[in-house]
């Protein structure tokens, strides 16, 4: 696929890594000739020095052709623009990286298509609707429900006294038969286990069931359930006043924000939630908020190493849920590996937003996850296609993707070696990085 | 495993991923073993002895490729910068390893020395040779001489980057940058092996039309694939001992001559040129520069030759001295038969032309000249600067304001090249080569020209030079093909610290 991507920011400099590295032909734009030259000379893309939104510049680049526009600029005015000379120009599908809702509210869908935008992505909304999961599945790292919760994926983290901690999965496997470990996270990597590999303390299984298997799996892995009810944020952000809107009929929000003049607005975004004024590293702004009382706790200002620090430290005083928000990518494996419950970062949920249209082009079938190596992807079978062929242990299917689940006619299933999919199933495939193009030739 | 390397920082205990690079250089040498099926069906067709050395080294080299592609299994497939310059400047030693081996074993009947020199001068498009002038060589080694000038004038790596999908990745964009002359690199196509095809796509079709033209003309087909694999590459290498200059064919000059001008020009501007874009032509100022200078150098030329009275008829101040500056600012270095009586003058417009050589990103040896072009705007604000000391001045090309670290960078780059050519020339001296050609040499191995060593009157070919003052040159060679800083770097101790 012919990939452009507009923007050579957080956001589009990580879309090019990874989408280079799926073997996509990338073409990168930005007016930053340093940014540029630094990745045009350390990876496999194209980089064209220029404005994004100039119709000279488009169309040189649109010349030999465009499958996907990516424009991710910080201006979300020059990402629609941008994405609307494209389109007038002949590219495909085309993506803009928005700011406000009003872009993705349903009723503004047909004009931003007759504009040329097919597809929004606000990676601060993606990021609110991930930390309202994580509230409501408060011993989970991950929780994906697909299709209205037929079937889920959870991503638990084994704490010490764990009953799982020892046992081989061809073991699990045997004595449980409702769930499947797709995944493990071990050591700052995702792999993809064979029957014999052992579950060990510190492990992040990603296991799917289906709904009336959860409590089990709780059990299993050594959680306690709790309700979140008190939530605590610190940073007055957009995604903080997402998150609000998200949740305020369900949770009783409290945001620490440091800026005065901030602190100002917020009531007026977010009118239930209480405001403190105040550094959320403070112990007196602490007591202020009663952070020792709170349920849960989330971090969000810009900083990831005090995001990471406030989590510890709301742990140690006994908040049982906290979630970080970890913009530094070096940090997010690190940040999951320490205690600090669940890490959020806006890149990686951007990409699996564009993950999903490479996948498939009308997106409302496919349904994409980031973690941080590795990803899950909801894809409906087609007619014809390879994996239909043969039930799955005939496969031969590549090390690097496993089929985790399935949906037929509603009901959810797990996939075991005997399955053999049909056309019109939904397959929950978990694939690590570098495998889409795997996951593609399967599926078509 | 695939992990993606900026996220992972695993330990990694080894410096440089050598399973990793051997493996590569095991491909690269099975593809240099189908090259040599060139020369071995060339003494088949001419019923040469040289069959069984070609036969031999292209299985040897096939074999000891297989192994080391097949035996060696890396455990992890990262390559960083460190493995991208080491593997490009070791694959073309190996290169030049194996590819002598047909000069010692095959009627040459060259020592070590020789042969490698021979074959290093080959893979860089240098073009200096030590058979002795009039020697007879077979028609398989003319070819495997014109092949190897081939395939180094485009690039060892680039084509590997086009044949082997494995490198199509930040290993093998590392290692096109360590390879491909210039400044700045710029991909035609998003993807590396995308705009390296491309390359060497453009590269064969002007390769195939110098052939028929070539044909068409005096020369049989055997000299016109020689001639123009040399031309093409702006290598030199002639299959005659008294060079292009045997051929009195005005007609073989010009189009020659044409297409040693395309051989220095940069591709990725001939590329956007045969897509139509002929404005860039116009617009591109190394471009412009490079064909004012050889106007300029031509209109010196012919008058000094016109004062010198060695006007022998019209070809004497047009086509010739055209020829000859066309092959030394490509770094070609064919000569006309007149060259020796034209005088001194020529000679240092000779020096000047060679040491800037062509554009970059084309197949031409020298410092370049976008070099030159950074250097002489730089040059003028600093002058500038000196009257109106608050002016801010800027180092434009092509219309573009150029960062002061990239001139830096241009202006460190030629401080080596001329530190290295004048450490070649004491080191040559104090082996006992006169000192006029001993600068002379290592300038001209430098520069990739490869112009004999006799214009100095040291000696007919490089042949006379002692054993060590080869390996010396080879190195140059190396350094000059490879732009300097992809060698030096491997001298440097950090290279292999952590």
């Amino acid at each position: 696929m012919r990939i452009v991507i507009a923007g050579a920011g957080e956001v589009g400099s990580h879309l090019a890594k990874l989408l280079s590295n799926e073997e996509q032909d990338i073409l990168l734009i930005d007016e930053n000739v340093e940014k540029l030259a630094q990745l045009d000379a350390n990876y496999n893309i194209m980089t064209v020095d220029g404005n994004p939104a100039s119709f000279r510049n488009l169309r040189e680049l649109l010349r030999d052709g465009c499958d996907l526009f990516i424009a991710v600029t910080p201006s979300e005015s020059t990402n629609v623009v941008a994405c609307s000379i494209a389109k007038n120009l002949g590219a495909v599908t085309t993506v803009a990286r928005i700011n406000h809702y009003g872009y993705m509210a349903p009723e503004n869908r047909a004009p931003m298509k007759q504009m040329g935008v097919d597809h929004v992505i606000y990676p601060e909304y993606l990021a609110a609707q991930e930390i309202v999961t994580a509230l409501e599945h408060p011993w989970t790292r991950y929780w994906f429900e697909f299709h209205d919760g037929a079937i889920i994926l959870a991503g638990v983290k084994l704490r010490r006294g764990a009953p799982l901690i020892g046992m081989q999965l061809k073991e699990f496997a045997m004595t449980n038969h409702a769930f499947h470990v797709a995944a493990i996270k071990r050591h700052h990597e995702s792999i993809i286990p064979r029957g014999d590999d052992r579950m060990e303390e510190g492990d992040i299984l990603y296991i799917t069931f289906t709904r009336e298997h959860a409590d089990d799996l709780r059990r299993l892995t050594g959680k306690t359930d709790f309700k979140v009810r008190r939530v605590v944020i610190m940073g007055g952000s957009k995604i903080a006043i997402r998150v609000y809107n998200l949740g305020h009929d369900r949770f009783k929000f409290k945001i620490i924000e440091n800026d005065r003049d901030k602190c100002h607005i917020l009531p007026e975004k977010c009118p239930d939630a209480e405001i403190v004024w105040g550094d959320a590293r403070d112990p007196d702004v602490w007591g202020e908020s009663d952070l020792d009382t709170a349920d849960a706790f989330i971090a969000l200002t810009p900083g990831a190493e005090t995001n990471i620090l406030a989590c510890m430290t709301a742990k140690d005083m006994g908040v049982q849920r906290t979630v970080a928000e970890v913009e530094n990518l070096q940090f997010v494996a690190l940040a999951e590996g320490m205690n600090i419950g669940k890490v959020i970062n806006k890149k990686l949920l951007a990409g699996s937003g564009i993950f999903q249209l490479l996948l498939d082009a009308d997106a409302s079938t496919a349904k994409c996850l980031a973690l941080s190596d590795a990803e899950v992807a909801e894809l409906e079978v087609k007619k014809g296609s390879r994996i239909t062929e043969s039930p799955v242990k005939d496969l031969k299917l590549p090390r690097s993707l496993t089929l985790a689940a399935l949906i037929r006619d509603g009901e959810g299933m797990l996939i075991g070696g005997n399955t053999h999919i049909q056309a019109g199933d939904r397959v929950l495939v978990f694939f690590l990085q570098g495998a889409i193009h795997k996951v593609e030739r399967l599926f078509s | 495993m695939h992990t993606h390397p900026a996220y992972h920082h695993k330990r990694e205990h080894r410096i440089v991923n050598w399973p990793m690079l051997l493996r590569v250089a095991g491909w690269l040498m099975m593809m240099e073993a189908a090259f040599m099926l060139i020369p071995l069906a060339v003494c088949l067709a001419y019923g040469e002895s040289d069959r069984l050395p070609f036969a031999a080294t292209a299985a040897g080299t096939a074999l000891a490729g297989f192994l080391l592609s097949r035996r060696i299994k890396p455990t992890h497939h990262s390559m960083a910068k460190r493995e991208g310059f080491l593997l490009t400047a070791m694959v073309w030693v190996i290169f030049s390893i194996f590819g002598m081996l047909p000069f010692i074993f095959g009627t040459p009947g060259l020592g070590l020395s020789d042969a490698f020199f021979e074959a290093m001068s080959g893979f860089t498009t240098t073009g200096a040779s030590v058979l002795p002038s009039g020697s007879a060589i077979s028609h398989g080694v003319h070819i495997w001489r014109a092949t190897m000038q081939w395939l180094g004038g485009m690039g060892i790596i680039l084509f590997t980057i086009a044949v082997i999908p494995m490198l199509n990745s930040s290993g093998g964009m590392l290692m096109f940058n360590a390879e491909v002359t210039g400044i700045t690199h710029d991909k035609l196509r998003p993807r590396i092996s995308q705009t390296a095809k491309t390359l060497w796509l453009i590269y064969i079709s002007l390769t195939l039309v110098l052939v028929a033209l070539l044909w068409a003309g005096p020369m049989d087909l055997f000299d016109s694939l020689c001639h123009a694999f040399g031309a093409i590459s702006t290598g030199g290498y002639s299959t005659q001992s008294t060079g292009v200059g045997s051929y009195a064919s005005v007609y073989v000059k010009v189009v020659l001559t044409v297409f040693m001008f395309a051989g220095g020009v940069n591709f990725s501007l001939i590329y956007r040129g045969l897509r139509g874009d002929i404005e860039e032509l116009q617009r591109n100022d190394v471009f412009r520069s490079y064909v004012w200078l050889i106007l300029a150098m031509f209109a010196l030329f012919s008058t000094n030759i016109l004062i010198r009275g060695c006007y022998t008829g019209w070809e004497s101040v047009t086509i010739d001295p055209l020829f000859q500056v066309v092959s030394v600012i490509t770094s070609t270095g064919f000569t006309p038969a007149a060259f020796d009586s034209w005088g001194p003058m020529v000679l240092a417009l000779v020096f000047f032309m060679m040491f800037f050589g062509g554009c970059a990103g084309s197949t031409s040896g020298g410092a370049k000249i976008d070099r030159l072009l950074f250097l002489i705007k730089n040059c003028r604000n600093e002058v500038y600067r000196c009257i109106y000391p608050r002016a801010v001045m800027s180092v434009r090309i092509n219309g573009r304001v150029v960062s002061s670290e990239l001139v830096h960078k241009v202006i460190a780059f030629l401080c080596l090249y001329m530190m290295l050519i004048a450490a070649g020339g004491v080191v040559l001296s104090a082996m006992g080569v006169p000192v006029v050609d001993a600068f002379f040499s290592s300038f001209s191995c430098m520069s990739n020209t490869g112009l004999g060593a006799d214009i100095t009157g040291y000696g007919s070919s490089y042949e006379m030079l002692p054993d060590a003052a080869k390996w010396v040159l080879s190195m140059l060679m190396l350094t000059g093909r490879l732009e300097i800083f992809t060698v030096l770097v491997l001298l440097y101790p950090s290279f292999w610290r952590k």
